[in-house]
């Protein structure tokens, strides 16, 4: 955020406190708009013109250039300080030039994507800033070979040119089509629609990032083989979705994939039903705390629940978005699905779930003597207890064991756990021994 | 993974095992809104052949029978459920019943058996093909009737994206037996060539009731599923009923296998 750096300015060792050099600024320049509107980059220059000492020009400087990398206009900006001169020049003035380097007209790339338990291959084909005000159109197209594929053509504006800046509102539209495999409950799932997302900050005391969606889907329900029980039978053809869905963050934690402090809540509700033939409402809680304790150990706790429940107009809770319990992003020491509800042997998802997990972060032994390798890996104890249609603490499940992370491009971890299930159901599916996860959103 | 063949062995064995159960549900779309007209022949057709063998069975009408359905090779309905086997269209589920030995027909020789296939097959083609073609190729019938009933238990826009997709494959059914490019003298042609087929092996055995002597066989029970549905079924362009008015012996037939196992009294 720009206004932290100003805060802990410490130029007082330094030879020259460049605090008390008194600075005004005459004149900010920003060069290299070729395709793009002025007044979308007008309000850069805000913070520029209250400085009054050189450290916060500078420090505004810095905060300018970055806000121009969030416009999503320049593929880089170098900024250029002078005194200035000419005519109208003041003695302490000062002229400020931000040369972009606007996109390209089309931008592509292709890589890998870590989505919940599932590494995927990822293409994407962006035009940014069509219309001059940072409006891109991007054509995205995900493939696994396990459970899903994706392809999503997006629009989407932000505003953060407007007086709303600090709120980063941004806009967008997109036309989707997904299909995801439950290959445990033997169906899958293609969605076609089209999601309208509107998200912003808000600063309220604490800082909240808000999405508010509208969703409107076509949900097509196949199965995978034909020894379907029954109950997930019944469920199959097309249904059309029509819903809203609220998602609020709240993240202070220091790192995204092994934070020592901090804390991560996210809530995510939907409300289905305004139209079409499918209605439930659907909320799901994450959270995650951080503790720092002695050596570079941390502790964390996590836990998440979900409750999906049915509305008036309900006749049948839809398959597709119960929730299925157990595997190593939830109950590690179970299967993927297999704590949870079966029918003839399937497992069928639950209406309800909650689960917890305790860990103990530690660095990897002789850590300091490969630095910069070593703070991709952990080593991790956890405990997990969770449960399914059932929120008392009678009949669930639990696991312990220990396992090593890896961390992977600032957002998503991979772990390699081996798992001791210690309380179980008879229909559930275990696994004792090594469990491989990969993901973003651990419990 | 085993073998594709040995477990179609193993089904087979139980199958012949296992005793008709006893909550065996027959599934089919809505019969006053949804059912077209090929769904509703080969539903009545798979019912006839059930109420002929005597064997107990349930109805379950849903809106998304077809999509439940484990697939087939026209309608894909009705489909049965019987203990954990589940079958789909007029065929399978005769073989299923068939190795059950509780099965109409079972008093045929080889030759009969194999002539009266014959027959089964002519019926179930060139009329489950006329009725599609009827459905979806005659564009009073499909904007009419097929498409309103076909899309009543979708919400819009879905029910025109189901239409398409619905129409697309029947037209594609037609093209594979090479229906497609007949105009509608030809279809009813080949339906009264049909019909008269029928009224002249039905005409073999003047004294019985039905095709094959004095009990009834798949071949009754299909024609019947078809025949009855055509008769009874109203539509802008009634073509087909007309032809098959034109057979009195096959209508007396339709009225004689409704009085003694369904009793509607609709003819």
């Amino acid at each position: 955020m720009p206004q932290s750096g100003r805060d802990g300015g410490s130029s007082k060792d330094s030879k020259y406190d460049l605090s008390k050099i008194s600075a005004r600024v005459d004149r900010v320049n920003v060069s290299g708009l070729l395709r793009t509107h002025n007044d979308y980059v007008m309000r850069a220059a805000d913070g520029l013109f209250k400085a009054n000492n050189f450290q916060d020009l500078m420090l505004e400087a810095m905060s300018t250039k970055s806000y121009l990398h969030d416009l999503g206009i320049f593929k880089d900006v170098s900024v250029h300080i002078d005194v200035s001169r000419g005519s109208d020049a003041t003695p302490q003035g000062y002229e400020v030039t931000f040369k972009g380097n606007e996109m390209s007209r089309m931008m592509g790339s292709a890589g890998t994507e870590i989505g919940q338990n599932e590494g995927s291959l990822r293409t994407e084909l962006t035009i940014p800033n069509i219309l001059g005000r940072g409006e891109s159109i991007s054509l995205q197209g995900s493939y696994s070979s396990t459970r899903a594929n994706d392809l999503q053509l997006k629009f989407w504006k932000p505003f953060f040119h407007t007086r709303f800046r600090e709120n980063r509102p941004e806009l967008s539209f997109s036309i989707f089509r997904q299909t995801d495999k439950f290959d445990i409950s033997s169906f899958q799932t293609t969605n076609l629609g089209y999601l309208v997302d509107f998200s912003a900050h808000t600063m309220v005391g604490v800082d909240l990032t808000h999405s508010l969606q509208y969703e409107n889907s076509i949900r097509d329900l196949g199965l995978l083989n034909k020894s379907v029980p029954f109950a997930i039978r019944d469920h199959c053809g097309p249904k059309l979705a029509s819903l809203l869905r609220y998602s609020v963050l709240y993240d202070n934690r220091d790192s995204n994939v092994f934070p020592t402090r901090g804390i991560y809540l996210k809530s995510v509700n939907e409300y289905c039903g305004l139209g079409g033939n499918i209605a439930y409402t659907s909320s799901t809680a994450h959270g995650e705390v951080n503790v720092p304790l002695f050596a570079g150990l941390v502790a964390q706790f996590c836990g998440r629940v979900g409750v999906v429940k049915e509305t008036k107009n309900t006749t049948q809770l839809p398959i597709n978005s119960l929730f299925y319990c157990g595997g190593p992003l939830t109950l590690r020491g179970f299967k993927f699905g297999g704590a949870g509800p079966v029918i003839d042997g399937t497992p069928i998802g639950a209406q309800t779930f909650w689960c917890t997990g305790a860990h103990l972060w530690a660095p990897l032994p002789f850590a300091g003597v490969f630095k910069n390798l070593a703070s991709h890996f952990r080593m991790h104890f956890f405990y997990n207890i969770g449960n399914c249609n059932n929120f008392s603490t009678e009949n669930m499940r639990s696991a312990f064991g220990m396992g090593l992370a890896v961390k992977l491009a600032e957002r998503a971890r991979i772990e390699l756990n081996y798992c001791v299930p210690v309380r179980r159901q008879t229909t559930d599916k275990v696994l004792n021994g090594f469990q491989f996860g990969i993901g973003y959103e651990f419990v | 993974m085993t073998s594709q063949f040995l477990s179609q062995l193993h089904t087979a064995d139980k199958l012949a095992a296992e005793p008709w159960s006893e909550d065996a549900t027959l599934y089919q779309p809505y019969e006053a809104e949804q059912i077209l007209l090929p769904e509703n022949a080969s539903c009545l057709a798979v019912k006839a052949y059930l109420k002929m063998c005597n064997l107990p069975f349930g109805i379950r009408s849903c809106a998304n029978a077809e999509h439940m359905s484990p697939g087939g090779r026209m309608t894909k309905l009705p489909f049965i459920r019987a203990g954990a086997f589940i079958f789909a269209e007029f065929e399978p589920i005769v073989n299923f019943v068939e190795q059950k030995d509780l099965a109409i027909g079972s008093w045929q020789d080889e030759d009969e058996k194999a002539d009266m296939r014959t027959y089964v097959s002519l019926v179930e083609n060139i009329f489950t093909m006329a009725e599609l073609y009827i459905s979806f190729k005659n564009e009073r019938v499909y904007k009419e009737v097929t498409a309103p009933r076909n899309g009543v238990v979708f919400p819009w826009p879905l029910n025109h994206m189901q239409n398409y997709g619905k129409r697309r494959n029947a037209l594609r059914l037609l093209k594979v037996y090479q229906w497609d490019d007949l105009d509608i003298d030809s279809v009813i042609e080949k339906v009264a060539k049909c019909c008269e087929t029928l009224e002249y092996k039905l005409k073999e055995s003047p004294e019985t009731p039905f095709f094959y002597g004095d009990q009834p066989c798949e071949l009754d029970a299909i024609a019947f599923g078809h025949l009855f549905s055509i008769l009874t079924t109203t539509l802008p362009n009634m073509a087909l009923a007309q032809t098959v008015q034109k057979f009195k012996h096959l209508v007396e037939f339709c009225r004689f296998v409704d009085e003694k196992y369904f009793q509607t009294r609709f003819l």
